[in-house]
């Protein structure tokens, strides 16, 4: 069978990759790099669970033929997100405001708060935070611990923004 | 007595954070697809293409290379062809007749799912086609013509007084009916198992299930193995809902019936596409009432026709009818009630069990029609409510008196004032053609039966085990041993809460590890809201008693024969000051005697008396309340609905984990909201026609209103703990809410849930024409 050989950058390190072409990214994530954190809940697009961070871009890897690709592209997963300083501090106000119930979205979830909360002046506000993980179904929770969590977070990061501006 | 008890908790009570939440938000928590699964195969299952007809044989591609799969039919069944569950009506792999479209007729496994599933499309099965019966509306119209042509799987009813005594008494008599669709559980880990074969010839299953003693008993007859010989374990579950409660068995059979003939692990995923269609659904209802009142308010009979469709086998259907009866009439006072409750067949996947279990659609029904009778009667529905809910010394439709302190009528009164229903009233639109904007309010209030129906407690008789020994991090504790699971709803975390209270020991040192039967005694299923109030209450009864042992073993060891207590993580002796730590003591024990176990066997009190034939007595062992209070904006143009704000409170007895607790209830309001005006599923061409996360749409964080929760504490008196329970009675009870609300803001009441725009606009039309 025909297969592709890419080397990329996962979670900040480099790995060598060979698969078929149109296997769907969230398949090489899972089975050939053994990143299980990475979640399948429907395969189509519509719940978030399968999302990564491709070249710092949220994107449903279910949805993304793995050939296509390139060659040197950075992905971020949920294991990777502890190496960030945001990605931990979302995480650890997940944890304290009980935001995670099954946990099964919540890889998902985690990658839809990091890319709000590392993008470009981030509106924190409970609307806008609610349209930020809108792509992300949660069966468990009813949203609203996800989002203090992630309201809690992106108040203490802003705060060191000022301490770093000072 | 809850004074005393209430001065020992260190834990319960605090919403502390969960034990698993670590590993889930670092992606580290291994569900069904994530254990490793070497030289594992993937299993296919093969389905009938037709709703119903007689399968008279299976047809083998001679093309196809057959060597490199394992195919099994029921030939190769090694004991019974019957999934053995209340009812025995359902085989693992038809091999008659053929009772709905998507029914197993082979299993397929191979080294890879895609050559699985190709093998499976080499099997093609020649059926004799039959006339099928596919919607709740056919039975319905059957059922008033003609109930004697339905195939009835189950029928109960309920009767006490005279309903006509009670209506002649009546100074008016108000009807109604009411229908509920299929709701999907949308959990979002789909189903999946793990089937390995053992060396000894048995089998050991793990994947993502509710109920690890549902699966292992149910497979004996079929798998023909001792139950010793069946080993069921539970990964992390991506959420169950219900969903997870009776159909592992069936996935568990097929990896099981697969592994065992081919020799190799397997496993079998679902896609979402399959979750959807070859899963158990919520039962579709049809309620009718017919209610006597006085003038004043006062309910003088309740007739209630329930009717649920079944789905092609009876599965969990019984026990299903027996709670949505027995909520058709709950919360209000009525001397003379007759309740008829049937459920028919019809030829589509077996419907089966959903948080609620049968009250969500009773409640649906009960509070559109209490709204209905107020209006009758130019009473607020506040009003007609506190007139006639149950209080203390009151009794219900059973018999049963309301024997202690429960959240009646507080509940109501509570959400009354946090959301300023009175005043609110008076702006609802009521249809008025001037307004912009249609504002509307509506109200519901309602019970839950906390555990089991009945005395089916009595005959479970839940265990709890608590192992006293070294655990992982080396230093002595204990561990939780019971059957009950961890989904989401926080088992893990209280039950650690509750055992560490019991003991007086440190919380770090309890754990309470995945169940797996080899090692956990039969807690029940995790089911019935049931798991804090009734397996919490025993691992909390099995810690003091533990506590007694530790502390006799200490007063003998350390401190001479002297009375010791053990608080706080210290033993103690009264005469001394010496104290000695739990871990010292613990360790010395375990390295003397060995790592000890205690078991706890829950007991319901003596006085609770329930008569299965009759449906006379006590029905529940106690009741959760709760009341919502929902206002809704409706676009007069657009006639889209929104739910603007949710108000409610909830009596479910004493707050273990008051986040967790809170966190139930915001996850059963989202998934009642979905129920309630989003979660639209019918039946085409025999089966589920919204088959993709795409079209079955549930609520996401856009669509969820505020939500404004509050608790009342009325703990359950025949446990120490005095937990009722909180998952089911969150899901009962808010579409009534917003249909009572959508009435206010329209002056059109819609009778079928899903509310939506559509069915608003034939509703108002119709009413137009018929004022015209
Ligand atoms: S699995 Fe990719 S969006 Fe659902
Ligand atoms: S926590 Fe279960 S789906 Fe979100």
């Amino acid at each position: 069978m025909k297969t592709v050989i890419r080397t990329w950058i996962v979670n900040g390190k480099k790995y060598t990759v060979e698969f078929p072409p149109m296997r769907r990214l969230l398949d090489v994530i899972r089975e050939t790099l053994g990143l299980k954190g990475t979640k399948e809940g429907c395969g189509e697009g519509e719940c978030g669970a399968c999302s990564i961070l491709l070249n710092h871009e949220p994107v449903t890897s279910c949805l993304i033929a793995a050939g296509q690709v390139p060659d040197g592209a950075e992905i971020l997963t949920i294991e990777g997100l502890e190496l960030t300083h945001e990605g931990q501090e979302l995480q650890r106000m997940y944890v304290a405001k009980g935001a995670a119930q099954c946990g099964f979205c919540i890889p998902g979830m985690l990658v839809a708060s990091y890319a709000h909360v590392t993008g470009d002046h981030p509106d924190n506000s409970d609307a806008a935070l609610r349209e930020a993980h809108a792509g992300n179904i949660c069966r468990c929770t009813g949203y609203a611990k996800i989002i203090e969590a992630v309201s809690a977070a992106a108040e203490r990061l802003s705060h060191e923004d000022e301490d770093d501006d000072t | 007595m809850s004074a005393t008890v209430s001065s020992t908790y260190r834990n319960v009570g605090k919403g502390l954070p969960r034990r698993d939440g670590e590993e889930k938000v670092r992606g580290l928590a291994a569900y069904a697809d994530d254990i490793p699964v070497p030289d594992g195969w993937h299993g296919w299952v093969v389905r009938s293409p037709v709703s119903r007809g007689r399968l008279k044989k299976l047809n083998f591609d001679p093309a196809f290379d057959w060597s490199r799969v394992c195919v099994v039919t029921p030939e190769d069944i090694p004991g019974e062809n019957v999934v053995d569950m209340v009812g025995r009506d359902m085989p693992f792999i038809a091999h008659d007749w053929i009772q709905f479209k998507g029914e197993p007729i082979a299993l397929v496994a191979a080294p890879t799912r895609a050559l699985a599933r190709e093998a499976a499309s080499h099997i093609t099965p020649e059926i004799e086609e039959q006339p099928a019966i596919l919607t709740l509306r056919e039975v319905v119209d059957q059922f008033q013509r003609d109930p004697k042509s339905l195939h009835e799987m189950v029928a109960q009813t309920i009767s006490k007084g005279s309903v006509e005594q009670g209506f002649a008494e009546a100074d008016v008599v108000v009807e109604g009916e009411y229908w509920s669709g299929h709701q999907e559980q949308l959990y979002i880990e789909p189903q999946g198992m793990v089937a390995f074969p053992e060396p000894d010839g048995g089998i050991f299953i793990q994947g993502s299930l509710q109920c690890p003693y549902y699966v292992a008993p149910e497979l004996i007859v079929t798998l023909n193995l001792p139950l010793e010989k069946i080993r069921v374990k539970q990964t992390a579950v991506g959420g169950g809902f219900g969903g997870k409660e009776d159909f592992p068995t069936l996935i568990a059979g097929y990896c099981a019936l697969l592994a065992m003939k081919c020799g190799k692990p397997v496993k079998i995923i679902f896609d979402r596409n399959q979750d959807i269609l070859y899963t158990t659904k919520r039962h579709p209802s049809w309620v009718r009432h017919r209610t006597g009142l006085k003038r004043d308010g006062t309910i003088t009979a309740m007739k209630v026709d329930f009717l649920l469709d079944g789905g092609a086998y009876t599965t969990l259907s019984p026990v299903v009818l027996y709670r949505g009866i027995l909520h058709s009439t709950l919360g209000y006072k009525c001397p003379h009630v007759y309740v008829d409750g049937h459920v028919y067949r019809t030829n589509t996947f077996p419907n089966g069990a959903f948080r609620g279990f049968g009250a969500p659609q009773a409640i649906w029904a009960l509070e559109s029609h209490m709204d209905r009778c107020a209006h009758k009667l130019s009473m607020a529905p506040e009003a007609f409510r506190l007139h006639n809910a149950l209080r203390l010394g009151d009794t219900t439709a059973t018999g049963q008196t309301i024997a202690e302190a429960m959240g009646t009528p507080t509940v109501l009164e509570n959400t009354l004032a946090h959301s300023q229903f009175v005043e609110k009233q008076k702006r609802c639109s009521r249809g008025d053609p001037k307004a912009d904007c249609w504002y509307g309010i509506g109200l519901s209030f309602f019970a839950h039966g906390a555990g089991f129906t009945g005395d089916g407690e009595s005959r479970l008789k839940a265990k709890a085990a608590l192992d006293l020994e070294i655990l992982h991090d080396g230093e002595p504790g204990i561990n939780i041993r019971i059957s009950s699971t961890e989904m989401g709803q926080g088992t893990f975390t209280i039950m650690p809460q509750i055992a560490a209270d019991g003991l007086a020991i440190p919380l770090d040192r309890v754990c309470c590890p995945h169940p797996d039967t080899k090692y956990v005694p039969d807690s029940g299923p995790t089911v019935a809201s049931r798991t804090t109030m009734i397996v919490g209450s025993t691992v909390f009864d099995a810690a003091r008693k533990l506590k007694t042992q530790l502390e006799a073993y200490a007063s003998e060891t350390f401190f001479g024969g002297a009375p010791t207590e053990l608080n706080n993580g210290l033993f103690k002796n009264t005469y001394t000051s010496v104290s000695l730590p739990f871990e010292r003591v613990a360790k010395q024990l375990i390295a003397e005697k060995g790592p000890q176990r205690v078991y706890h066997q829950f007991q319901l009190p003596a006085s609770l008396k329930w008569d299965q034939k009759t449906f006379k007595g006590d029905s529940y062992p106690s009741y959760s309340w709760g009341c919502n209070v929902a206002e809704v904006e409706v676009n007069p143009l657009t006639l889209e609905i929104k739910v603007l704000r949710i108000t409610s409170t909830w009596d479910i007895g004493r707050v273990i984990n008051p986040v967790l607790a809170k966190g139930q209830v915001e996850g059963g309001l989202t998934q009642a909201l979905g129920y309630a005006v989003m979660e639209k599923m019918g039946i085409k061409n025999g089966v589920f026609d919204a088959n993709r996360m795409q079209t079955y749409v549930v609520p996401t964080s856009m669509d969820v209103p505020e939500m404004d929760i509050h608790f009342v504490e009325y703990p359950y008196t025949h446990t120490a703990l005095g937990a009722k329970g909180v998952g089911e009675v969150s899901m009962d009870g808010l579409a009534p809410s917003v249909a009572n609300a959508v009435e206010a803001a329209t002056g059109v009441r819609l009778t079928e849930i899903p509310i939506t725009p559509e069915k608003l606009w034939e509703k108002l039309r119709e009413t137009a024409s018929s004022a015209i």
